[in-house]
């Protein structure tokens, strides 16, 4: 075993190397876009290269999109987001998502499509993964409404980002707002292998969109392990059917979006060779109500979400609980011009509801638990610059107060030991993203 | 019994904050019509001469892929900071350049859709519905040909 100190000094050229790499990819590809009229002055030979993939004719069914996104983090504290992103260690480039995806119109009615994911940050890094591949049939499309059957991996149709939380384009910020859409549980908040039932109705009042999907939760690697045990146990946690569905009501082409979602998702654990647990279920039922107004130049958008989990048969070391978190908030994003826009949110986690402020949970065991682990109050403001279509850079600054989003695998010290983390901390994050 | 009724007091108060702001959304005004100077055109194929707007938000949100006919419905836009594209998001569509690009995105990105196919100048609209069976579009009323049909929105 290393120290986790040399291998952090080992590697930070290698991270340097990477972010230099990445940051002349990303900056390659706007000279490709058609719309920059200063291409001339990027390298000819990318330009070159672009026109011979552009020169691939594709048939009209067929397309191909993707993304590819560089982020760099730095906090305050030992708070680590996505790497090891604390100041003492200059910071983190160690965020990266990479996408690629295609579909192909068979028929009008019927759609095949599938997206490789790669995604780096920090401990919940995952090389390759197939984030959807799914068949869509429209059974029926009249005028007025339409309804569908999907199978296979599909996206989980929770709130208004959960779908596509990994393309950097469709986030209001670099980082979606924590207390719905926290990176600690994503795995299990990304995508469900199943069947799902989805339609639409038009009318002059507005149009309603409903979905509703009978699915088995992805819970293989170690991430979710630790987000439900704070750290990776020994035996491994198994899926069980789980159902989820959303509605969603649009006036006047979007102006108005309201939503409500929910899910109840159904964990199983097999003990194996673990000496301390027995082979317990757990049950979440996050419930998320969604509101947005969109207008030219802002949109103001509020998400309120009600998470019921129930830990059950885990044996004498880890008593049945049933605890009720509760999330919100409130996000206003104005464009000063198509280009540039800005972002201020208002964001608030609460492990507990009944104990918002985590002083029950901590005065169990003062000398390992933080009251502040228990929630995170997150004032987070940002720009965006959309360079091209195609290519955009962002900045944000959190302040926050309250540590419960941190990952626990890249905050191993948060579960041992009370007074590791700063309550009250800063990120600043940078990002740049190309998509195609 | 004094924590609950300060619980009950602060998600009181939660709750009017949403409320607020909510009927501000409500209420405000929609969207003025300016004069159009443009059609919304198809292939001369298609045989639907009239639709409804929402209808049409459908088949440019690319939720809708046939016509009523049963033919496939093939959806061309411009850029979407095209002046022509946002008049007519604007007047046909009541969205946004920017909402319909989220929607798009949103489709592409879970792989429950397609994004439209983007032409570059009008004159490429032009070509591109005249010689693609089930295309529709729109282009500027000096633009337009008998080789092309316009579609009327109710």
């Amino acid at each position: 075993m290393y120290s986790k100190s040399n291998n952090r000094v080992s590697h930070r050229h290698i991270r340097m190397a990477r972010v230099i790499a990445m940051s002349a990819i990303l900056w390659s590809f706007p000279a490709q876009s058609q719309a920059l009229p200063d291409s001339q002055k990027l390298p000819s030979f990318l330009s070159a290269t672009f026109a011979r993939m552009s020169a691939l004719k594709l048939p009209d069914a067929v397309q191909v999109h993707g993304f590819a996104t560089q982020g760099y983090m730095n906090s305050t504290g030992n708070n680590n987001v996505f790497g090891y992103s604390n100041r003492h260690d200059d910071g983190s480039a160690g965020f990266r998502e990479v996408g690629l995806n295609a579909s192909v119109q068979l028929r009008p009615n019927l759609l095949i499509s599938a997206q490789g994911l790669h995604r780096h940050a920090g401990q919940g890094s995952q090389d390759v993964r197939l984030d959807y591949g799914l068949v869509d049939y429209k059974a029926y499309s009249g005028e007025n409404s339409q309804f569908g059957i999907r199978l296979g991996r599909i996206k989980n149709p929770i709130g208004f980002y959960n779908e596509t939380r990994d393309v950097a384009f469709t986030r209001p910020s670099i980082m979606l707002p924590q207390s719905i859409y926290f990176d600690r549980t994503r795995n299990l908040a990304m995508a469900a292998d199943g069947g799902h039932v989805y339609g639409e109705t038009r009318t002059s009042k507005g149009d309603f969109f409903y979905q509703f999907g009978v699915v088995m939760p992805y819970v293989s690697g170690t991430t979710t392990e630790a987000a439900i045990f704070g750290v990776d146990r020994p035996g491994h946690l198994t899926s069980e059917v789980s159902y989820i569905g959303r509605g969603m009501y649009e006036y006047d082409g979007g102006r108005v979006r309201l939503g409500v979602s929910g899910a109840q998702t159904n964990i199983g654990y097999n003990r194996g060779a673990d000496p301390a647990l027995l082979s317990g279920q757990v049950q979440l039922t996050p419930i998320v109500f969604s509101a947005q107004y969109n207008a030219e130049r802002w949109s103001l958008t509020s998400e309120y979400a009600i998470r019921h989990t129930v830990v059950n048969n885990f044996g004498p070391f880890s008593p049945n609980t049933a605890t009720t978190g509760e999330s919100y908030y409130f996000q206003g994003i104005y464009r000063f011009t198509p280009r540039w826009e800005g972002v201020i949110r208002y964001d608030a986690l609460y492990s507990n509801r009944d104990d918002r402020h985590g002083s029950a949970w901590a005065a169990a065991s003062p000398a390992t638990r933080d009251p502040h682990s228990r929630f995170a109050k997150d004032l987070t403001s940002g720009v965006r610059w959309n360079v091209t279509p195609s290519f955009m850079l962002a900045a944000e600054h959190h302040y926050v107060n309250g540590t419960a989003w941190l990952a626990p695998l890249d905050n191993p010290g948060a579960s041992t030991l009370a007074g590791h983390h700063s309550q009250h901390w800063h990120l600043f994050a940078v990002q740049g993203s190309f998509r195609f | 019994m004094i924590t609950a009724t300060k619980k009950m007091a602060r998600n009181g108060c939660r709750l009017v904050l949403l409320m607020v702001l909510l009927l501000g959304m409500l209420s405000a005004t929609g969207i003025a019509r300016a004069h159009e100077h443009y059609e919304v055109v198809t292939n001369a194929n298609v045989t639907t001469r009239s639709l409804s707007s929402n209808s049409l938000r459908a088949i440019f949100g690319m939720r809708q892929q046939t016509w009523p006919d049963g033919g496939a419905i093939k959806v061309f836009v411009l850029a979407d900071d095209a002046p022509l594209h946002n008049s007519f998001c604007k007047e046909k569509l009541g969205a946004f350049p920017y909402q319909m690009r989220q929607a798009w995105d949103r489709l592409v990105f879970s792989g429950t859709g397609q994004a439209p196919t983007k032409v570059s100048s009008s004159e490429e609209m032009f070509d591109r519905v005249a010689s693609t069976p089930g295309a529709i579009g729109y282009l500027e009323k000096t633009k337009i040909s008998e080789r092309i049909n316009v579609l009327q929105v109710k």
